[in-house]
């Protein structure tokens, strides 16, 4: 006979005693607390410590600048790293790490840097940091995702302590916007070779430095003192909380748990009567498309595309989808000023089905087809808008069917075609070379659509070596204008994006070039 | 008895081996691709192909198999693909607070479901009865998310509450831990509670039709001997059966709850991983879940002959 009691018992302690050491080795979520950050945030009106929390919908992926373009993590590591130089909110670029630059000739810059700025672990920047990171960047081995943006570069020389030339195999007008992206920041070596790369630990030359990063739950940023800019940054600490749920984020805001956060159009309604919240919109640098395989027919035919897009009512989608706050987009977001050519007043974005329905016919396609939209379920939006579409283009005869897949799938359907009309949303990037060239060059690494045009290439490839600006933009204007002739993307609208801000922040103005600083 | 536990114990591992067959493979069939999604559309061939190389992945789909097994024999689960940090840390860390949910939602339900089961049991077809019927209906057939959003709006609207925002571990701060896991615990035990109490009704039903009851009650028992040292007793070996079936599900990680309270437990992990490909981080995390959940199963089937001695393993 054994003592069943005491069976019982023993094997309960053990349960508990296995559970006690899992969590030991999971209470192992100390930071590194070395790193340290970019810049400052908006000011809170107490003079106490100033902390601010914000609210984000999506975890950060990891920390690394060179590695990670989710913007979840830009948002966070744009604080703690700083490049050569960045954009004001006019888009101008203007001095960062180097205090200016000269050009001897076209395709060489010259950087000098400020000097006695220190990353967070103490370590002095010098040129050779600069030549590092880039390096890195360009190292296949790192398999960064902004290699391409620098493809360009073909030697970095130091010069001196403080100066660092880069040496281009030709002239490159975005060469200066493209090392604004927050991604282009300046690392240290030391760092990397103590830790393997940059996911987990972020020691920059930022207003902030990295503290600690809880899994799924939050991170905290707290204040460099030795910021290079005096005076920056003003708070002391950001801690950025992770509530993927928008009704979380909803509650937290309107009871000040939280002081920022960004919010859909329908919440953005809701909230906006609240006392102490106030929302805050602006113009995104995102655009919704929908994506054509041109070497499928019966989309092969330009005809077919223009048709489809006089189909489609743009109005009823910025109505239904984005509750009205949208407006019309090109393949350059509105939000990008001048370099966006006007689309509303465009033959092929007005809502003409006898248009269309000829259109149609002259392709042999009078009594329409079928097709198939794919969209990705993870986002409403975008389910929402092939919904629209469906309707919208059944009046020209197109039947669609509306294939909805979840978000791993999609980007594989994105990146091998495997779609005929693919719904999706675009960032412009920060240069019209990135959504023209680089999303429509024959060559160009996120042509998916099998889409070639010669005289558009020659356009975009003469754009992206033309240093005078006005004749740049010409030249864009009219790789615009191809573009929707050709239509490989039907270009829809781009949204306001909104950010709901408690009366204890002041001075915070939201801009659309993302990963913005808070200074 | 010891024999038992050590066959069902050796019994992990056939188990075990055939999860990780199935998820290794499945994964590596199901469209999708980790190098795209982490680099987004901005990166090119080279790269993408770079970081296929780094996770392993231009190699055969056996040696991967092998290789990954082999570092989970000695304990290394590997690393996340997206984050870079070590699986088995990250999936114990989760479950901490997974545990905890789990453990304060089970408690509650028990708390509600079981003496208001009894009383119904007892005061068959009386108000009472149906009161607790109609509780215990809501209870079940109120989706959980419902309730969470519900919950969530009406406290911060017309109670301007919400909870601390923001994890803490219970050691670190337990005041603040519980506030936070309160709310969840309330919406996922309500939930177990619908389902425990209609079975504890019927199972106390049941056995105070049996002959030994009349025979008790016969001797003049008091009837909360009756009920509480032999009734109850032998109803709760299917209420236990349920409550084993709710808290191994549950610690599997409640994805939707996890998710409305931003709460850093296994769910979220695996939802995550799952959306990103994460391959090593979903493979290691469904083992676990299975290991857990075959361990529980044990736990409960062990309970049993705590509760009624005539049951024995052999």
């Amino acid at each position: 006979m054994f003592n069943r009691k005491g069976l019982l018992v023993s094997v309960l302690l053990l349960f508990v005693l296995v559970l006690a050491a899992c969590t030991n080795v999971g209470g192992n979520d100390d930071s590194d607390s070395q790193n340290e950050g970019t810049e400052g945030e908006e000011a809170k009106e107490t003079d106490a410590e100033q902390v601010l929390k914000i609210a984000n919908d999506q975890e950060p992926a990891g920390l690394d600048p060179h590695k990670t373009p989710a913007h979840s993590s830009v948002r966070i590591y744009s604080q703690v790293y700083s490049g050569l130089v960045s954009f004001d909110e006019n888009m101008e670029v203007v001095p960062d790490l180097a205090k200016e630059w000269n050009q001897p000739n076209d395709t060489t810059y010259v950087f000098t840097l400020r000097e006695g700025v220190q990353f967070h672990n103490g370590n002095e920047v010098t040129a050779e940091d600069v030549k590092y990171s880039f390096e890195r960047i360009l190292a296949e081995e790192t398999a960064s995702h902004i290699a391409s943006y620098f493809s360009n570069v073909e030697s970095i020389e130091v010069v001196g302590d403080y100066e660092v030339q880069f040496n281009l195999s030709n002239p490159d007008a975005t060469f200066l916007s493209n090392l604004t992206n927050a991604s282009a920041a300046i690392v240290d070596q030391e760092v990397i070779e103590e830790n393997g790369d940059l996911q987990q630990v972020a020691v920059g030359t930022g207003p902030f430095k990295f503290e600690e990063w809880v899994a799924d739950s939050r991170v905290n940023l707290v204040k460099n003192e030795n910021y290079f800019i005096d005076g920056q940054p003003k708070l002391d600490e950001v801690i950025y909380y992770t509530m993927k749920e928008e009704s979380a984020r909803l509650s937290a805001i309107r009871t000040g748990e939280v002081d920022l956060t960004t919010l859909t159009a329908q919440s953005a309604e809701l909230i906006s009567n609240e006392e102490n919240i106030e929302v805050k919109d602006y113009q995104s640098l995102e655009y919704s498309y929908v994506g054509f395989n041109v070497n499928a027919e019966p989309l092969d035919d330009p005809k077919v595309r223009q048709a489809l897009s006089l189909a489609t009512n743009r109005q009823a989608i910025t109505d239904i989808v984005w509750s009205g706050d949208a407006v019309v987009s090109g393949p350059v977001a509105p939000s990008m000023g001048d370099w966006a050519i006007d689309v509303e007043s465009h033959e092929l974005y007005q809502h003409d089905i006898e248009k269309a329905k000829s259109l149609l016919e002259e392709a042999g396609y009078a009594d329409g087809f079928d097709i198939t939209i794919t969209t990705a379920s993870t986002y409403a939006d975008m389910v929402d808008t092939a919904q629209l579409l469906q309707q919208q283009w059944k009046e020209i005869g197109v039947n669609a069917e509306i294939n909805q897949i979840e978000w791993g799938e999609y980007i594989d359907t994105w990146s091998n075609t495997s779609a005929d009309v693919l719904i999706g949303r675009n960032g412009s990037g920060t240069d019209p070379d990135r959504s023209l060239n680089y999303f429509f060059n024959t060559e160009g690494s996120a042509n998916v659509w099998g889409f070639s045009d010669s005289e558009f290439d020659s356009l975009v490839e003469e754009g992206k070596v033309t240093v005078d600006q006005e004749q740049r933009k010409e030249i864009y204007n009219k790789a615009q204008e191809r573009l929707l002739e050709l239509s490989p993307n039907l270009f829809l609208v781009s949204p306001m994006k909104y950010v709901a801000v408690r009366d204890s922040v002041v001075n915070f103005t939201p801009y659309p070039h993302d990963g913005g600083r808070h200074c | 008895m010891y024999a038992y536990i050590l066959r069902r114990l050796l019994m992990l591992i056939p188990v075990l081996f055939g999860v990780s067959v199935v998820i290794f493979f499945t994964l590596r069939i199901i469209p999708g691709d980790v190098a795209q999604t982490i680099l987004g559309t901005d990166a090119t061939e080279e790269a993408l192909a770079q970081l296929r190389k780094d996770f392993g992945l231009d190699r055969p789909v056996l040696e991967q198999y092998i290789t990954w097994m082999s570092g989970v024999l000695v304990g290394d689960f590997g690393e996340s693909m997206r984050t870079g940090r070590e699986v088995l840390p990250d999936i114990l860390s989760r479950f901490k607070i997974t545990f905890e949910l789990t453990m304060l939602s089970a408690i509650l339900s028990w708390i509600i479901a079981i003496p208001l089961g009894i009383i119904a049991g007892i005061k068959r077809n009386t108000k009472t009865d149906f009161t607790v019927r109609i509780i215990s209906l809501l209870g079940v057939s109120i989706p959980n998310f419902a309730l969470a959003t519900v919950l969530i709006l009406v406290l911060a609207l017309t109670f301007s509450y919400s909870p601390p925002v923001g994890y803490v571990g219970f050691f670190e701060d337990p005041i603040k831990n519980l506030q936070i896991l309160l709310l969840p615990s309330i919406v996922l035990g309500t939930a177990m509670a619908g389902a425990v109490m209609r079975m504890t009704r019927s199972s106390i039903l049941e056995i105070l039709r049996q002959d030994f009851i009349r025979t008790i009650r016969a001797k003049g028992a008091k009837e909360r001997l009756v009920i509480f040292n032999h009734a109850l007793r032998n109803a709760m070996i299917p209420i236990l059966t349920i409550i084993g079936m709710q808290i191994g599900v549950l610690l599997g990680g409640t994805v939707i709850i996890e998710q409305i309270f931003s709460l850093p437990g296994l769910g979220q992990l695996v939802l995550t991983s799952i959306n990103q490909r994460d391959f090593t981080v979903i493979q290691g995390a469904i083992l676990f879940i299975a290991f857990v959940f075959v361990l529980v199963n044990l736990l409960v089937d062990l309970l049993y002959s705590y509760l009624d001695p005539r049951i024995t393993y052999k």
